[in-house]
C-alpha cells in the first residue's frame, strides 16, 4: 500500500488540461481531410478510393455540374483520397476537433462546371480535368502535328469518339487493304 | 483448384496421409493453398467423422467454419470446417502443424448437412451461425436457436445466400417481443423474463441469463450479437479488395489490426504475392503495440473489478504511452488504416524509432512497478485464485483461444504453431499457466506484456531495409486462403475466397472472443454471482458493457433483473446483494 502511495505521489498530476489548453498531436497524425477547391479537378479518384463513402462525386448533365462533396460524419482518416489525388488536392490536416452543432455543418462541397462536346454538345467532362490532361499532353514532348490532333480529341464526348471511330477504322481498312485480315 | 506452391515442401502432409489410411476413398480432393494449408473434400455424410479423427485423433482445434454459396460456381454451397492440426504426444514434437480444411458440398435441393457438434462440441457456434446466415440446416445440431439473426428477422431470409437480399435492405420485424429461448436447467420449471428494451447507447450489449442456488451459480445461458454489423455481406457487395482492410479495421476497436493483418494475409495467401521484409517486421511491431494496450486495458480492467480503482487509474496511465506509440506509428490513436493488400502504407522513419524505443524502455519500467503492485494487493490473490476454472477438457473441448486457453495448461500460441509476419525471425516464448482460473489468464496478460516490449525492440533493431509494399499483381477468381494472427484475446481467423468483379466472393472473419465465449458458461458454473463480472472480464471479451443481467434462482423459482451496473458494483463491493 505504501509503495502504491509512494508512486502515485511520484507521478503527480496525470491528467492534461485539455480542452482549456491545446493538446499535442504526434507529427504524421491524420485529421480531417483538407480539399484545396483550386486544385481540385474534379476527377473523381478520391470518391472511387473512399473506404466509408465519404467522399462522393454527383454529375448534374442537364445543368453543367459535377459536384464534389464530402461528408465528415462517414470520413475514417485513412487517407486514400490522398494517396490517389494527381494533383495534391487533399491533405490530411492534424485537425481533429470536429463536433459541430448542425449536421449540415458535416458537409463540405464544391461544384465544377463540365465542358460540352464539340460535336453534340451535350455535358461531358470537367473543364479542368481537360485542361489539366491538356496540360499533361503538352508537356509529354509529342510531335507538334499530333500534338494537335489529340488535344482535339480531348474536347469530344465519349459517345462521338466512337462515332467518329467508325468512319476513321473504315478508311484505314481501305488505305492498307490487303494487309488487314477481316 | 490447383497446386499453388508445388515447390515448397508441404508441411504435415503426415495427417493427410493417416486420412487416407482410415477414410480410403472416402478423401475425394486434396488441393494446397501454402505449404501449410490443405482442403480436403469428402462426402457430406463422412464430415462428422473426419472432423473428429482431426480433432481428437490428430491434435486438431477448431479455428473456424466457413459456408459459402457457391452455386453460381458450381451448383453447390459448400461448407469447410477448418482445423489447426498439430498433432498429440510425439507427433506434436515432428509432425509439423498444418492448417486442414475439410470441405463437403451441400445440394441446393436438400440445403442440410450432418452436424458435427454431437462429436467436436466447439462447432455449435458456427453452426448455429451457417444455419442463420445461409439456410443449411445442420442435422442432429443439439441447440437449434437463433445465433447471429435477431428474434424478429424473418424466417426464410438468410443474408449471406447470393441471390438472398442487396445489403441495404433492411425487413420489417416479424414480431414485437423478444422470443428468444433461454435454456432452463435441469428440467425445473424456470419462469421466464422477458427482458426491456435494449439501451441503444451502450455500445456493446449482450443478455445474461444467470441460474442461481442462493449465491452459487448453477448455470449460464447469454444472448449476444446485438450489434451484428453485416460486415461480410458489405465487403462481398460494396467494397474492393483494398477497401476491405479498413473495413476490417473496424470488427474490433481493440484488435483491429490484427483483423486487418489477418485478412490481408488471407488474401496475399491465396494469391501467393510475397509481402516485403520489412513490411513484415513494421507489421509484426505495430501487431505488438496493439498487444501493448489491449493487455494494460485488461489488467486495468481486473483492478477495477476487485475495487482496486486506483490500479485501474494507474495502469491507464501507463497505458497511454502505448497509445501514443501507435499514434506516431500509425497516425491514428487506433492501429488504423495501415495495411493493404502486398504490405502496407507507411514506414518507419529513424526518429520515430529513437521514439518508440524510449516509449518502451519508460512503458517496461513504470509497468514492471504497477504489476507488482497489482500482485502485492491482498485482495487480488484472493479474488483471483481458483475463481472462473477452465478445466482443462473443456478447454481441449471447446477450442477456446488466447490467454484464456493458455491459462488452462495448453502452451498454444498460433505465433509459433503457425508463424507468420516476421514472428519467427526475433526470440520471445510462449507464456502459459496451469492455474486454470482468472489469476493464470491475468498473470498471463502481465507477462505476454513484456515479451512484447522486448519483441518490438528486437524488431526495430533487426528490420531490414527495403520497400514495405508489393503492387503490380493480378487478382485470380475464386482463389482462396485462410489468415490468421494471433490477436491480444486469441487468434482470429479470417477466411477469404476472391471474386470476379474486384470485390471478394466469401469473407469469413471469425474473432478471438467467438471462440472464448461458448467455454464461458462453464467457468461461471460453481462461481458466486459477485465474480461473474470478475470472470467475464477475465476472457477479455470482445465487449465491454453486459447490458443487464438475469439472475433466475432455481430453488425459489424466481426470476430478478439486475441492472448490470448493480452487479458491477456487487461484484466491487460484495456487500448488499442485490437478491435480497
Amino acid at each position: 500500500m505504501l509503495k502504491l502511495i509512494k508512486e502515485v505521489l511520484r507521478v503527480g498530476e496525470a491528467t492534461l488540461p485539455y480542452p482549456f489548453e491545446p493538446i499535442e498531436q504526434m507529427p504524421g497524425f491524420r485529421g480531417k481531410p483538407h480539399h484545396d477547391p483550386e486544385q481540385c479537378i474534379a476527377c473523381a479518384a478520391c470518391a472511387i478510393a473512399c473506404p466509408p463513402n465519404a467522399l462522393n462525386i454527383t454529375t448534374d448533365l442537364d445543368q453543367g455540374f459535377q459536384t464534389w462533396s464530402l461528408f465528415m460524419g462517414r470520413c475514417i482518416y485513412c487517407g486514400r483520397c490522398e494517396e490517389v489525388c494527381p494533383t495534391g488536392a487533399i491533405t490530411l490536416s492534424p485537425d481533429f476537433e470536429l463536433a459541430v452543432m448542425n449536421k449540415q455543418d458535416l458537409y463540405e462541397r464544391a461544384d465544377y462546371k463540365l465542358a460540352s462536346c464539340r460535336i453534340c454538345g451535350t455535358y461531358f467532362a470537367p473543364i479542368k480535368e481537360i485542361e489539366y490532361a491538356a496540360a499533361l499532353l503538352r508537356q509529354s514532348g509529342m510531335s507538334a502535328d499530333a500534338l494537335a490532333d489529340t488535344l482535339s480529341l480531348l474536347e469530344v464526348c465519349p459517345e462521338c469518339k466512337r462515332k467518329n471511330d467508325v468512319p476513321k477504322m473504315v478508311s484505314l481498312f481501305q488505305k492498307e487493304g490487303s494487309d488487314v485480315q477481316r | 483448384m490447383t497446386v499453388l506452391t508445388e515447390e515448397k515442401p508441404k508441411v504435415g502432409g503426415k495427417y493427410i496421409e493417416a486420412l487416407r489410411a482410415r477414410f480410403g476413398n472416402l478423401i475425394l480432393d486434396e488441393s494446397w493453398q501454402a505449404p501449410d494449408q490443405v482442403t480436403v473434400t469428402v462426402p457430406l455424410n463422412s464430415l462428422p467423422d473426419v472432423v473428429e479423427m482431426l480433432y481428437y485423433q490428430q491434435g486438431g482445434w477448431l479455428a473456424t467454419v466457413v459456408a459459402n454459396d457457391e452455386r453460381p460456381l458450381n451448383g453447390q454451397f459448400a461448407i469447410y470446417y477448418v482445423l489447426s492440426v498439430e498433432g498429440l504426444g510425439d507427433d506434436s514434437e515432428t509432425g509439423g502443424k498444418v492448417y486442414v480444411a475439410v470441405h463437403a458440398q451441400i445440394p441446393p435441393h436438400q440445403p442440410e448437412f450432418p452436424s458435427v457438434t454431437p462429436k467436436v462440441p466447439a462447432a455449435v457456434w458456427y453452426e448455429r451461425e451457417v444455419r442463420d446466415m445461409f439456410g443449411l440446416q445442420p442435422v442432429g445440431l443439439p441447440d437449434e436457436r437463433r445465433l447471429v439473426l435477431p428474434d424478429d428477422w424473418p424466417d426464410n431470409l438468410h443474408p449471406l445466400r447470393k441471390d438472398s437480399m442487396d445489403y441495404r435492405y433492411r425487413p420489417e420485424p416479424t414480431t414485437e417481443d423478444e422470443n428468444y429461448d433461454f435454456i432452463n436447467v435441469e428440467g425445473e420449471g424456470i419462469v421466464q423474463v422477458p427482458l426491456g428494451p435494449l439501451h441503444m447507447t451502450s455500445d456493446e450489449p449482450g443478455h445474461f441469463r444467470l441460474y442461481v442456488d442462493g449465491e452459487y451459480i448453477v448455470d449460464a445461458d447469454y444472448r449476444l450479437f446485438y450489434v451484428h454489423r453485416g460486415m461480410e455481406k458489405l465487403a462481398e457487395s460494396r467494397l474492393n479488395y483494398d477497401q476491405v482492410t479498413f473495413l476490417a479495421d473496424r470488427i474490433c476497436g481493440i484488435c483491429g489490426y490484427a483483423h486487418n493483418v489477418a485478412y490481408s494475409n488471407s488474401v496475399e495467401r491465396a494469391l501467393g504475392i510475397e509481402v516485403p521484409a520489412r513490411a513484415q517486421f513494421i507489421r509484426t511491431i505495430l501487431l505488438e503495440v496493439e498487444r501493448l494496450h489491449s493487455h494494460l486495458l485488461n489488467l486495468g480492467l481486473a483492478c477495477h473489478f476487485v475495487g482496486f480503482d486506483t490500479g485501474f487509474m494507474q495502469f491507464f496511465r501507463v497505458r497511454e504511452k502505448a497509445m501514443k506509440m501507435a499514434e506516431m506509428l500509425t497516425g491514428s490513436r487506433k492501429t488504423y488504416g495501415v495495411n493493404l493488400i502486398g504490405g502496407v502504407r507507411r514506414d518507419i522513419l529513424k526518429e520515430q524509432r529513437t521514439t518508440t524505443l524510449q516509449l518502451l524502455k519508460e512503458l517496461r519500467a513504470q509497468a514492471t512497478t504497477l504489476v507488482n503492485m497489482f500482485l502485492e494487493t491482498p485482495n487480488i490473490v484472493q479474488r483471483t485464485q481458483n475463481i472462473g476454472r477452465l478445466e482443462p477438457q473443456v478447454a481441449r473441448d471447446y477450442s477456446p483461444v488466447g490467454p484464456t486457453l493458455r491459462g488452462s495448461g495448453f502452451a498454444r500460441d498460433i505465433r509459433v504453431l503457425h508463424p507468420y509476419c516476421a514472428y519467427d525471425r526475433v526470440p520471445w516464448k510462449v507464456v502459459s499457466k496451469d492455474g486454470c482460473d482468472i489469476l493464470s489468464r491475468t498473470l498471463i496478460r502481465a507477462e505476454e506484456f513484456f515479451e512484447s516490449v522486448s519483441m518490438v525492440e528486437r524488431c526495430l533493431d533487426e528490420m531490414p531495409e527495403g520497400p514495405v509494399l508489393t503492387e503490380g499483381f493480378a487478382y485470380q477468381p475464386y482463389k482462396f486462403a485462410l489468415g490468421y494472427v494471433e490477436a491480444p484475446r486469441g487468434e482470429d481467423i479470417h477466411w477469404s475466397m476472391l471474386g470476379d468483379n474486384q470485390k471478394i466472393y466469401r469473407w469469413k472473419c471469425r474473432a478471438s472472443s467467438y471462440n472464448n465465449w461458448p467455454a464461458l458458461r462453464y467457468m461461471l458454473r460453481g462461481n458466486t454471482i459477485s465474480d461473474a463480472p470478475l470472470i467475464v472480464a477475465s476472457i477479455d471479451p470482445c465487449y465491454s458493457c453486459t447490458e443487464r443481467v438475469t439472475v433466475v434462482d432455481v430453488r425459489k423459482k424466481k426470476a430478478t433483473i439486475v441492472p448490470y451496473k448493480e452487479m458491477e458494483r456487487y461484484c466491487i463491493e460484495r456487500k448488499g446483494s442485490p437478491l435480497k
